[in-house]
């Protein structure tokens, strides 16, 4: 029997493990992504006193590795009393890190915005979540589409991190196989097909995006 | 036999140059000859060739037939033939200096390196000796106060005088100037050509396409008109401006307001 | 925390600064390699490259760094710990900093290097004195942020057993039973060194800004 017959019959394990991997991905990118409105939310036009410690906060997230931010929660949390288990610490620590890269490149995007369509807007009596989320949120997305692609990328990257805090994920599933019938390079093979061909399916997902807000003519604001 | 004689005394002399880009020939069986110490401009509708021409010389654009001599000696290929190896062809071009419309200056060197650079790099020459001769030539294009500048705090008359000096430093034997000015504002038009002028009276040999024609009646022994890839006129500026030989050259000159006294 | 954990924390560091630091350098040079070569279009080769670089940056680093570490046997070499680990921050980095090589070169203007030649520099002098000073000051701002993304990566190779500056926490805990301390400084350690990374792509980017005529 060949390894990679030995890989087909195991092919269960894979397939739980993509699955695995696919939810705690789609989980946190979703709180990542409501997270980042939610700060660009408070950024805008709020007072100083509020805006400082959430620009250092997002500037503090960006300059930690992930796995770091992972340990904090499973490791860290319990010593003050809060105790996650490893699936909800790695879906929670995604969701946060990535939420403040969000954050991050809306911020940037938001800064090229001319005051002029705001005042118009302000003008015709909008009320200031009224105009966040008819008027600024919908552009501001749209025009970043190529770097939150990106960003979705790197999240998919890190959720093998958390393998390490013992979530059993799609590198766990090859990593046990592995290690139970000694076939390595055969399972990780497989393996990182399958993170390839998520991260070609996320790219050409966003190229079509692209195509839909051309016609939109959402770029040429 | 005559042809190799006139190669050795004149500057640059061409014969039957052809060029063509995919099927449009830009340049027909061109005939120049530059004599030492010669200014010769070039004038032409847009789109006639003389930036092609221009670019032949050195061999920026290789031609598809004819010859190129600098100072007697063949540019991009031998006498016999065969294509000239890079290093040789690099020697040949180091005796052309060249200043293009853009600029074109190195922007990660400062205003002193960018004309020393060649010189050492190039000629081999020690940093000193590069040092005082890029002096001497920011001087004399009026550029000595802005040795340590980058060049993205210049302005384009600026950056033009430095581009001049850059090419002078390997002391060529004919200068090559593709409109010089042509990139510039107007009120910066004039510091440029002053230099140009200056070192047309110090017996620089130089060619020189413009849309300046009081400035080319001005400076030019010999102004040549190119049309469609074809020399179709060639004169001393007196003749040249004031007796045009065809109606083409007549209409080009009614159309830019021709100096009536330069 | 004790004298010896702080010892711990500070080799730890070590470890992740040396790792880091030399699968930087390998990385910078092979991704300049690399677009060098893209930049000669070569059948097949060039297709492979393609194929390295996607597949590169969909890799996650923990993946590659089992992958390298557990399957080298299988291909019959002896990696050690640390050389797999830099191998798969190289293999990953690399990808990263070819594009940002590539996309130098697409930019770089071909006037500049006629302007060189003008002069009478060979191809070669061109390229050296040229264009190559220009693009790594165009590049170095991307290339540091590529070097932020590793160090940020790095904590990948504790999966091999590393014991790196992430790593180096579960050992302390182990014995002091206070996870948080060890964590916590693990993690201002971590913003020192990326803070120094991201103070000198500012001045890279400011350095690069001249180049904008
Ligand atoms: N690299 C090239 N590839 C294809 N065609 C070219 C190239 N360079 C020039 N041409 C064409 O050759 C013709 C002559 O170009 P050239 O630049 O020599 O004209 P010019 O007289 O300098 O015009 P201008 O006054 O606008 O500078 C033009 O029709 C131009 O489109
Ligand atoms: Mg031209």
């Amino acid at each position: 029997m060949s390894n990679w017959d030995i890989l087909w019959d195991e092919r269960a394990q894979f397939l739980s493990g993509f699955l695995s991997t696919l939810e705690i991905f789609g989980l946190s990118i979703v709180g990542a992504f409501v997270i980042g409105c939610g700060l660009l939310y408070l950024l805008e036009g709020s007072r100083k006193r509020l805006t400082m410690p959430l620009r250092i906060f997002i500037d503090a997230m960006r300059m930690l590795p992930f796995l770091i931010l992972a340990y904090l929660l499973y490791y860290g949390l319990p010593s003050i009393g809060i105790r996650l288990d490893a699936w909800w610490s790695g879906v929670g620590a995604l969701a946060v890190y990535h939420g403040c890269y969000f954050a991050e490149i809306f911020r940037g995007n938001r800064l090229t915005f001319p005051p002029g369509q705001i005042e118009a807007a302000q003008a015709h009596g909008f009320t200031k979540g009224k105009l966040f989320f008819r008027l600024l949120l919908p552009q501001i997305i749209m025009q970043t589409r190529p770097l939150l692609g990106n960003q979705l990328i790197y999240a998919l990257k890190d959720t093998a991190f958390l393998v390490i805090i013992t979530v059993s994920e799609l590198t766990a599933a090859a990593n046990s196989l592995s290690s139970t019938y000694f076939i390595p390079t055969e399972a990780f093979i497989v393996v990182i097909g399958f993170y390839w061909a998520i991260s070609v399916a996320m790219e050409i997902i966003i190229k079509q995006c692209g195509r839909f807000s051309a016609k939109r003519g959402f770029d040429n604001v | 036999m005559s042809e190799a004689n006139t190669s050795e005394t004149a500057a640059v002399s061409i014969h039957h140059l052809s060029k063509s880009f995919d099927d449009v020939e830009v340049l027909r069986d061109v005939e120049l000859e530059v004599k030492t110490g010669e200014v010769v401009t070039i004038i032409g509708s847009s789109g006639s060739g003389k930036s092609t021409l221009l670019r032949c010389i050195n061999w920026l654009e290789k031609p598809d037939r004819g010859s190129i001599h600098i100072a007697g000696q063949r540019i991009g290929v031998h006498e016999d033939g065969r294509p000239m190896p890079v290093r040789e062809l690099a020697k040949v071009r180091a005796q052309t200096g060249m200043v293009f419309q853009g600029f074109n200056l190195w922007p990660h060197l400062n205003v002193l390196h960018n004309v020393t650079e060649a010189p050492i790099h190039v000629q081999g020459k020690s940093k000193r000796e590069a040092e005082e001769l890029a002096t001497a030539l920011l001087e004399k294009v009026g550029m000595s106060q802005k040795h340590d500048s980058y060049p993205n705090t210049l302005s384009g008359g600026q950056k033009q005088r430095v581009a001049i000096a850059r090419a002078l430093a390997m002391q060529p034997e004919v200068m090559l100037f593709d409109e010089p000015t042509s990139a510039l504002d107007p009120e910066l038009v004039g510091e440029v050509l002053a230099v140009i002028k200056d070192l047309s009276a110090e017996g620089y040999t130089m060619v020189m396409v413009t849309h300046e024609m009081a400035f080319a009646r001005a400076v030019s022994d010999q102004v040549v008109f190119l049309e469609k890839g074809l020399i179709i006129e060639r004169a001393d500026p007196e003749t040249f401006f004031t007796t045009p030989k065809t109606d083409r050259v007549r209409k080009f000159l009614e159309n830019h307001d021709t100096p009536s006294s330069a | 925390m004790n004298a010896s954990a702080w010892h711990m924390l500070l080799e730890g560091a070590w470890t992740t600064v040396w790792i880091s630091a030399v699968s930087i350098a390998i990385g910078v040079v092979a991704g300049l390699v690399i677009a060098l070569i893209r930049l000669a279009r070569i059948p097949i080769v060039d297709q492979l490259l393609v194929l390295y670089t996607s597949v590169a940056r969909a890799t996650p680093l923990v993946t590659l760094a089992l992958f390298i570490f557990l399957s080298a046997p299988d291909l019959g070499l002896d990696l050690n710990r640390s050389v797999a680990g830099i191998l798969a921050l190289t293999l990953n980095t690399t990808a990263f900093n070819a594009e940002i090589w590539r996309s130098a070169f697409r930019n770089f203007s071909r006037e500049q290097s006629e302007a060189a030649m003008a002069t009478g520099m060979t191809p070669w002098v061109t390229f050296r004195r040229i264009m190559l000073p220009q693009m790594v000051i165009t590049s170095l701002p991307g290339l540091v942020n590529e070097m932020s993304f590793l160090i940020k990566g790095s904590p990948a190779i504790a999966v091999i057993g590393i014991v790196d500056l992430t790593r180096v926490t579960n050992r302390i805990s182990a014995v002091t039973y206070e996870p948080l301390p060890p964590i916590l400084v693990a993690g201002v350690l971590y913003m020192a060194i990326i803070g120094c990374l991201v103070w000198l792509q500012r001045l890279a980017e400011r350095r690069a800004n001249r180049l904008a005529m």
